[in-house]
């Protein structure tokens, strides 16, 4: 007899079984695996891309948190050093409005339970994890699959006991971790979460742009292993509510727009546009000096925890964790994802571990709830500050009040006088916390700071003033065919249906999509008119080839969407 | 410097290579050189778990337990095993047998010790003997039946003479197919280094059997056999299983036939094509030999056997020479095993058989000054091979191939003002050349456009010229409405001229065109058709391009 042969007579079921299996190899997934394998839980990791991170995005900065249970780099000792671009310690938002800028300095808030906050690429990031992970998990018995899409949960009557794959046959296991992040398929599948409301989502689009080292720490006045980030805010997004940012990596940086998918929609947007007028716009020229080599374009939705974050993240042996949970705090400007979902994934590996040793394994989500509620992890994502001044600050009349006064001479006035005290505001986590989720915070406030505190945005670098007096804007970044051409896909079968064909019930992706665009014909979504009989139907059609996976469709447009296969669709190279 | 350099493969193909690998110092240089040059993360694992493997072979368990101290319940089966393998004192593994029993007693586990004792005692004993006596099967297990007991071949014809490669040249339509072709030229390959690794010359025999497949016998030597051996008969026009088998047989046993003085092919290989499964399945049956089919590599190495079930012996291992090594993906291609086929000693496993994915290795060029003889196989086939009667077959729509024509006219999304009418006056355009063909920008195929039914049928991936369609190289190229995308541009850009007829004087297609007509293609479209009409060349054009 071979060893296999040993191996396999041992297995009773006849499907393969793993004490844990975890899917997805982003923070969340990786925080699980590493903490389940260190407490010789025998773990197997499925992962989608090509090599972890090849499917992800962030802005992105990783916090660890000083009043949080797990932090990544106690998880993995060489992370800072090996998978981190630069420790970020400064920090700005500039309040915009026209050609005035008023900045505040964030150090305070940023700084805030803060014990250290390091900007990252999540492919450099990931696959560095799926690294350890791999060798952590070897030693249990399991270990890390890339390519293999998990496509579902397997039942046996009606109890959830593993998962299916499109790659390999489906796979038992006494404890499912699904890190699988935002438009999870197997949270849906067990019926936790749904993709129905634009309003429960953020979408993040992003940028990152080629600049040396040197020049970076130049331009942003930081040391070698120093670095900044700089958040943008006002009207500089046609009204639109959400914000910009820029983070200093390595050799490049980091620059997107993060807005709320309903606004988004709302307004009929379109995301490249939005990042293109902050990209262009005068107040980034003071970095960017004319020069702009974009090495990536790229984008993903995120979920707003506060109201999405799934109270009781578990149903049976499943426990979601990270994105696929809800889990991602927008606390004003700041966006903390990564470092939750690192949390959450610590945690469920603490309660499966737990529970198993107290004999009963199926007791392990109602000990993972319980542990997110007692660390803090669940007031953190849904303060219930903000419940209670949500219905009020969120009412239309309030802030029809709010703009008039804040509009009024006197309003002006009050501002000025207490100029100290917005700074302080914003530097306020539990204000922060507060911000209502409506135009009058987003845009109104910060519109009304720069025109009333703002100083002239300094001209124009004279290396593009000088040649070219008449020049709109500073730089140009490529148009969506470039940026689609750029990407890396391996096309493979259409992974998202159009149910319903007609512009009303689709026709938000043509400009929600961040790679369609209306009057563009190489996206994925494209307005179409088509004559029946000589009468003129407007339609969508769709070609996923160009998909860059965001997840924005699935809740925009009727679809039936899914990720693709392991290995295919688009592969991203810095994210 | 190393044998195979990683840089210059594919990941999908390493996988084999590297694991036919021994030598951990190759190995570091090969991973050296990756590092350098790709840095693929894949490639590195393939070749760090390679290195692991050797030195866990060389360096043996380092963790090992100790058995005469072990409680064997703290041990997995497979654990078990490993440990079991290497005691030889079978005291030892009496007293483990009994800690066994006490503990968990695992039916599994007391196996492995009992086969154990067996093996070693066996070998014991042997020192005097001549080795375990041979009981044929059926004497040996007379309550089973014994479905080859009628078969000459199976038992008892080891150590026969076995030589040459042979090709199953399968072909379509009248035509070698190229999965035969690629295989013929591998087996060339393998051949040509034979005589200098063991002394004397063995040959690529190709197999044709058909309706007037000598014509093809030629072919199959241009493309690398030394012989052609070949079967003609109008009833064979159709590939069914019966005659197809037995004639193959017959040739791989044709004591008769003067060309050859050995026993059977020493190597039998097939395309993994639809008929090629079926037939390499039932050609190695026939000849009681095994198939690995679905290779996707095949090379000819010694390898070192210790199965007492191959060597006779228990406990020696013996090397067989020129064993074809046939590595095939499984699990889907996650893992690669390499299947060896190798005789007993009282039972032939001659040919050793594979099946080959098509694709795998390189399409050879022809040498049609190549010499080799060609030789009809003479065997009377009897009617009752024939029961089966092809009544009616079909050819699968054989796609449309856009490239060779000297002018393709492409339409974009340009045409979606009136689709229809866009198609219907390409088609025209299409039909004022000799030798045009109509191709499409994914754009048009992928649109929720609606079309009349009489030009529906031209709506179709096929006719998708770029990086997911086709590529071609025509004199001219048209394209009509298509911006120039680049994931089409990479499909068409090697065309001699290209005239693009567009309405928006910027669109990118203009960088790559040798002539753009800006304007309405509803409107140039057919003013080129005309133009071509009447003065019926390319240059007829120039009147209407301009730029
Ligand atoms: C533009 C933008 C800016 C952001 N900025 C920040 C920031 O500055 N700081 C911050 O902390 N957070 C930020 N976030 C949020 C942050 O990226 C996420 O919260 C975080 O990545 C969540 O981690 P996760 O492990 O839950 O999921 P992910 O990182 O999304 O990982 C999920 C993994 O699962 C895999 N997967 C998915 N489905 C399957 C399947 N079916 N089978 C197998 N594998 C699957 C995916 O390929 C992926 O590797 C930002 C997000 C965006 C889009
Ligand atoms: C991974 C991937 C693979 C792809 N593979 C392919 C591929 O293999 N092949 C392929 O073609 N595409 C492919 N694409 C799609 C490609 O990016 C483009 O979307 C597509 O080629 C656009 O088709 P189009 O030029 O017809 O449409 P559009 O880009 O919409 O261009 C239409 C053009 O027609 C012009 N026009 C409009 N009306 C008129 C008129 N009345 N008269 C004249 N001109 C007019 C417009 O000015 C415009 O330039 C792929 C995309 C991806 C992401
Ligand atoms: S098709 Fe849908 S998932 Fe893909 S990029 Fe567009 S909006 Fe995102």
């Amino acid at each position: 007899m071979t060893d296999a042969d040993a191996a396999g007579a041992a297995e009773t079921a006849d499907h393969e079984h793993y004490e844990a299996v975890v899917v997805g190899a982003g923070p969340g997934g990786a925080a699980a695996a590493a903490a389940l394998a260190r407490q010789d839980v025998e773990t197997l990791v499925l992962e989608r891309g090509v090599d972890a991170g090849s499917k992800n995005v962030s802005g992105g900065l990783i916090y660890a948190e000083e009043s949080a249970p797990y932090t990544i780099d106690g998880l993995f000792p060489d992370f800072r050093e090996a998978a981190s671009e630069r420790p970020v310690d400064e920090y700005y938002i500039h309040n915009v409005a026209g050609d005035r800028v008023k900045t505040f300095d964030l150090d305070r808030v940023h700084h805030h339970d803060t014990d250290w906050c390091d900007s990252v690429l999540r492919r450099r990031m990931d696959s560095w994890l799926a690294e350890r992970v791999h060798e952590l998990t070897r030693e249990t018995g399991g270990g890390l699959l890339t390519e293999v899409r998990v496509n579902g949960l397997l039942r046996e009557n009606g109890e959830i006991v593993g998962v299916t794959c499109d790659e390999i046959d489906p796979i038992r296991a006494d404890l499912i971790v699904a890190a699988d992040g935002v438009n999870s398929e197997l949270a849906r599948d067990a019926g936790l979460m749904d993709w129905d409301d634009p309003d429960d989502w953020f979408q993040g689009v992003k940028a990152v742009v080629d600049m040396d080292p040197d020049v970076v720490n130049d331009r942003f006045d930081v040391d070698p292993d120093g670095g900044a980030a700089h958040l943008f805010s006002g009207d500089l997004f046609e009204g639109v509510r959400g914000g910009g940012f820029l983070y200093t990596n390595e050799d490049s940086l980091s620059i997107g727009t993060v807005f709320h998918l309903d606004s988004l929609t709302a307004e009929r947007a379109e995301p490249h546009e939005l990042l293109d007028g902050l990209l262009t716009h005068p107040l980034l020229d003071r970095w960017l000096q004319g020069e702009y080599e974009e090495r990536e374009y790229s984008a993903k939705l995120v979920p707003d925890s506060k109201k999405v974050a799934h109270p009781s993240p578990h149903r049976g042996r499943l426990l979601l964790v990270g994105d696929a949970a809800g889990q991602m705090q927008a606390q004003g400007p700041i966006i903390k994802g990564m470092n939750h979902a690192v949390t959450a994934g610590g945690l469920a590996a603490e309660a499966f571990v737990e529970a198993r040793t107290r004999g009963d394994a199926s007791k392990a989500g109602e000990l993972y709830e319980r542990k997110l509620r007692e660390e803090g992890v669940m007031e953190k994502l849904r303060p219930r500050r903000y419940r209670a001044s949500r219905a009020v600050s969120e009412n239309d009349a309030v802030n029809r009040l709010g703009s008039a006064l804040i509009d009024s001479p006197l309003g002006a006035a009050g501002l000025r006088a207490a100029e100290g005290l917005a700074e302080r505001a914003f530097n306020s986590p539990l204000l922060l916390g507060m911000v209502p989720d409506t135009r009058f915070s987003y845009v109104t406030v910060p519109s009304r700071i720069a025109e009333v505190l703002g100083e002239p945005i300094e001209e124009r670098s004279y290396a593009d003033s000088s040649d070219d007096a008449d020049d709109e804007d500073g730089v140009r970044p490529p148009d969506l065919a470039d940026r689609i051409g750029d990407l890396t896909y391996d096309v493979g079968d259409p992974h998202i249906e159009l149910l319903d064909e007609s512009y009303e019930a689709s026709g938000a992706a043509v400009t929600a999509c961040p790679v369609s665009a209306e009057a563009f014909g190489g996206g994925c979504y494209r307005d179409e008119r088509i004559q029946t009989n000589g009468e003129e139907k407007r339609v969508v059609s769709l070609d996923t080839q160009p998909c860059i996976e965001c997840g924005t469709c699935a809740v925009v447009a009727d679809t039936e969407w899914e990720h693709p296969s392991g290995g295919k669709g688009v592969e991203f190279k810095e994210g | 410097m190393v044998e195979i350099d990683p840089t210059e493969h594919e990941i999908a193909d390493l996988g084999p290579k590297v694991n036919g690998v021994d030598d951990i110092e190759e190995l570091e240089a090969m991973l050296e050189l990756e590092r350098e040059g790709p840095d693929r993360d894949p490639v590195k694992t393939l070749i760090e778990s390679r290195i692991e493997t050797l030195e866990a072979e060389a360096g043996g368990d380092e963790a090992a337990v100790d058995p005469a101290e072990v409680d064997p319940a703290e041990l997995s089966l497979a654990e078990f095993a490993n440990m079991v393998r290497d005691v030889d004192d079978v005291d030892l593994l009496r007293d483990l047998i009994e800690r066994e029993r006490d503990g968990e007693d695992r039916d599994g586990a007391i196996t492995q010790i009992e086969n154990r004792i067996e093996a070693i005692e066996g070998t014991e004993q042997d020192e005097d003997d001549e080795g375990p006596e041979y009981v044929p099967p059926e004497e040996k297990h007379p309550d089973l039946d014994h479905p080859t007991a009628d078969k000459t071949y199976v038992e008892g014809v080891s150590g026969e003479t076995y030589r040459d490669m042979w090709v199953y040249c399968e072909t379509q339509r009248g035509e070698l197919v190229d999965a035969s072709k690629e295989i013929l030229g591998k087996a060339r390959e393998l051949m040509d280094g034979y005589a200098d690794r063991y002394g004397d010359e063995e040959d690529v025999i190709a197999v044709l059997i058909g309706d007037d497949v000598a014509d093809l016998a030629e072919e199959a030597i241009a493309y690398g056999a030394d012989r052609a051996v070949y079967h003609d008969d109008e009833r064979l026009d159709r590939f069914r299983h019966k005659p197809y088998t037995e004639i193959y047989a017959h040739m791989c046993r044709d004591f008769e036939a003067t060309w050859r003085d050995y026993h059977e092919p020493r190597y039998n290989v097939f395309p993994a094509t639809h008929n090629g499964r079926d037939l390499s399945a039932l050609v190695q049956a026939e000849l009681d030999s095994g198939l690995a089919s679905d290779c996707s590599d095949l090379y000819i190495e010694e390898a070192m056997i210790s199965n007492p079930a191959k060597t006779g012996t228990p406990g020696d291992s013996e090397e067989f020479e020129r064993v074809l090594h046939m590595p095939r993906p499984d699990f889907s291609g996650f893992e690669y095993s390499t299947i060896l086929c190798i005789d007993k000693p009282h039972r032939d496993f001659h040919p050793q058989g594979a099946s080959v994915i098509p694709g795998t290795f390189d399409l050879p060029d022809p040498d049609p000054e190549r010499e080799g003889e060609v030789v009809e196989h003479d065997l009377d086939l009897p009617d009752d091979w024939f029961q089966v009667e092809v009544v009616e077959y079909d050819r699968l729509e054989e796609g449309v191939d856009l490239t060779g024509h000297d002018v393709i006219v492409a339409l974009g999304r340009g045409i979606g003002d009136d689709p229809t009418e866009g198609i219907e006056l390409g088609l025209d355009l299409v039909g004022a050349f000799d030798d045009a063909a109509l191709g499409l920008s994914r754009g048009v195929i992928t649109a929720s456009y609606e079309f009349a039914s009489h030009v529906e049928d031209y709506i179709s991936e096929e006719r998708q010229i770029g990086e997911s369609g086709q590529v071609v190289e025509p004199e001219v190229y048209i394209a009509a409405g298509i911006s120039g995308a680049v994931q089409h541009k990479v499909g068409m850009d090697e065309s001699d001229t290209i005239i693009a007829v567009n309405e928006d004087p910027e669109a990118d297609i203009r960088g790559f065109s040798d002539y753009f007509v800006e304007g309405d293609l509803f409107e140039v479209l057919p003013r080129l058709t005309a133009a071509i009409e009447e003065g019926g060349s390319v240059a007829a054009m120039e009147g209407v391009a301009d730029d």
